[in-house]
């Protein structure tokens, strides 16, 4: 707790001054060394690595730099400190809305990619930051269940569950109780039976196993959970649209690197990167122990991205 | 989707040697980084402390402030230090520097000041009646008398601050703690064993590295025993 509020002190203390509130209005910049970072999971230090590798194509010099979390390096990528990062849309903009109206502010992240870009680009602009265009991939939370389990009861959605009437015991973090995406969406939009909440953690090794063990029915996890099958789990898809669209977006300091040619070079992402590619991709880091540079390298080579 | 690799690394063994020879560079730099950022923060530590402890001999007044802020320091959570610093320093090595300084403070000077205080009043006294200023007698006789004290409280600085640069892993300055950091979000044993042996390798030896200076610098206290 006490850590915590040194973080948001941390980071109230940053951002623009008003001596040099000009870099929000100043023309988008293009410099030529470039810092990309990497929130520190897996999946956030492959998009980082593709960025490098996107941009040092495009002729700009790059280098990395991994920070812990968000309350981080957010102030260090309105300060220029950092350049690009890679960010999940929905959450980055409760994130932002927090920060800026408080952490009682009503979210404004939602399950509409059009709604939840366009409140993130209102929270990002006057912060100095460039959103840039979401692509195909996703990184959702998702409720899976054992293979078994939705054969037997012909279940493919969250629809599908809820008309079933089974009461379901969900694997997941403690906070999912309160989120409306968790517990209480799924009692009020699914009308699914949820008897309990199994706390432990969201898609972690000991959750899947308590579904693959009949402990727990469900499980909540993210769309580029590679891992699945390892336990015999299948996604049920989110029929009513109860998640927030957690699109990929690479978020730019708009005075350093707002320019065409970043834009250009991260954009070429956005037709090639799917969820599907992204899991596997996770999956070569985490279970293979492939190593993060070599994974981003080999993928954009056999997509034709870098030469 | 191809078959995973069947390898060590794949099947996440906690001793894997191509873990060591597929990330080697990754582990050298690491280590380099280990042993710039506890060698710069322990040297300014020093440079800082040796003052401090000198002002609080000379001064009594000065001993019960010096004494209490930095031990209040030295309570800070390190992740609550690196981001109270992280306003002033960005995201760089100065921070995570600034912060082991500022923790090396209360063992060094604690210990330095012991050493000041247990110099034998007449032992001084001797030194003022040959003729030392208050200069010289610091230098020739106080100090180094005050070695075996100050030099127990620097191996353990310098211990603590081997464990203490992982911290520095939130902002990517951390060095082998960059890749525990890395490593325990994804169940990776091979790299966290590694990086954690590694880690106690460089305390011990920067711990035996120390007794030995200490030892060619206070000649009198093995001659004394032989």
């Amino acid at each position: 707790m006490l850590t915590g509020a040194f973080f948001l002190l941390a980071g109230c203390a940053t951002g623009p001054s008003l001596e040099n509130r000009g870099s929000v209005t100043a023309p988008p910049g293009d410099s030529r060394h470039l810092v990309v970072g990497s929130a520190g999971f897996t999946e956030s230090d492959l998009l980082a690595q593709m960025y490098a590798l996107l941009l040092k194509q495009a002729g700009y010099k790059t280098s990395m730099i991994t920070v812990a979390n968000r309350e981080l390096y957010e102030p260090a990528l309105e300060s220029g400190q950092i350049d690009v990062v890679p960010e999940y849309a929905a959450t980055f903009a409760d994130w932002l809305n927090a920060k800026t109206h408080g952490a009682d502010a009503r979210p404004v992240g939602s399950p509409d990619l059009g709604t939840t870009m366009t409140a993130l680009r209102a929270l990002a602009t006057p912060r100095g930051l460039t959103v840039l265009d979401p692509g195909r991939a996703v990184d959702q939370n998702a409720f899976a269940v054992s293979a078994a389990y939705a054969r037997e009861h012909h279940l493919k959605t969250l629809g599908d569950l809820g008309r079933s009437g089974l009461p379901v015991r969900l694997a997941a973090g403690d906070e999912c109780v309160q989120r409306p995406y968790c517990e209480p969406g799924l009692k009020k939009t699914y009308g699914i039976d949820v008897v309990a909440v199994d706390p432990k953690g969201v898609g972690t090794t000991q959750a899947k196993q308590a579904v693959r063990s009949g402990r727990d029915q469900m499980v909540l996890t993210t769309t580029t959970d590679a891992t699945l099958d390892e336990f015999g789990l299948v996604l049920l898809d989110d029929d009513k649209h109860l998640q927030n669209a957690d699109y990929i977006v690479p978020v730019v300091n708009r005075s350093r690197a707002g320019g065409e040619g970043v834009t250009k070079a991260l954009g070429k992402l956005n037709d090639v990167l799917t969820t599907a590619d992204l899991a596997s991709l996770n999956r070569q880091v985490d279970s293979w122990r492939r190593l993060p540079e070599d994974v981003a390298r080999t993928y954009l080579r056999d997509k034709g991205l870098l030469t | 989707m191809t078959a995973p690799p069947d390898d060590c690394l794949a099947r996440n063994e906690w001793i894997c040697g191509e873990y060591l020879s597929t990330r080697r560079h990754i582990l050298l730099d690491a280590v380099a980084q280990h042993l710039q950022l506890t060698a710069v923060s322990v040297l300014f530590g020093l440079a800082v402390a040796v003052p401090l402890a000198v002002l609080a001999r000379r001064w009594g007044l000065a001993a019960g402030p010096v004494l209490a802020a930095t031990t209040v320091l030295y309570t800070v959570p390190s992740l609550a230090m690196f981001s109270l610093l992280l306003p002033v320093y960005g995201l760089s090595a100065a921070l995570v520097v600034a912060g082991l300084v500022l923790y090396s403070l209360t063992l060094l000077v604690r210990n330095i000041l012991a050493g000041l205080r247990a110099v034998p009043e007449e032992t001084r006294q001797a030194a003022r009646g040959m003729g030392y200023g208050p200069v010289r007698l610091l230098l020739t006789v106080e100090l180094p008398l005050a070695l075996p004290a100050g030099m127990a409280g620097l191996r353990i600085a310098t211990v603590s601050a081997v464990s203490l640069v992982t911290v520095g892993a939130i902002v990517g300055f951390g060095g082998l703690g960059n890749l525990i950091y890395a490593g325990m979000n994804t169940y990776f044993k091979a790299q966290v064993l590694t990086a954690s042996v590694l880690c106690v390798v460089i305390a011990v030896a920067a711990d035996l590295l120390l007794l030995a200076v200490q030892r060619l610098m206070t000649p009198w206290t093995r001659a004394g025993r032989g």
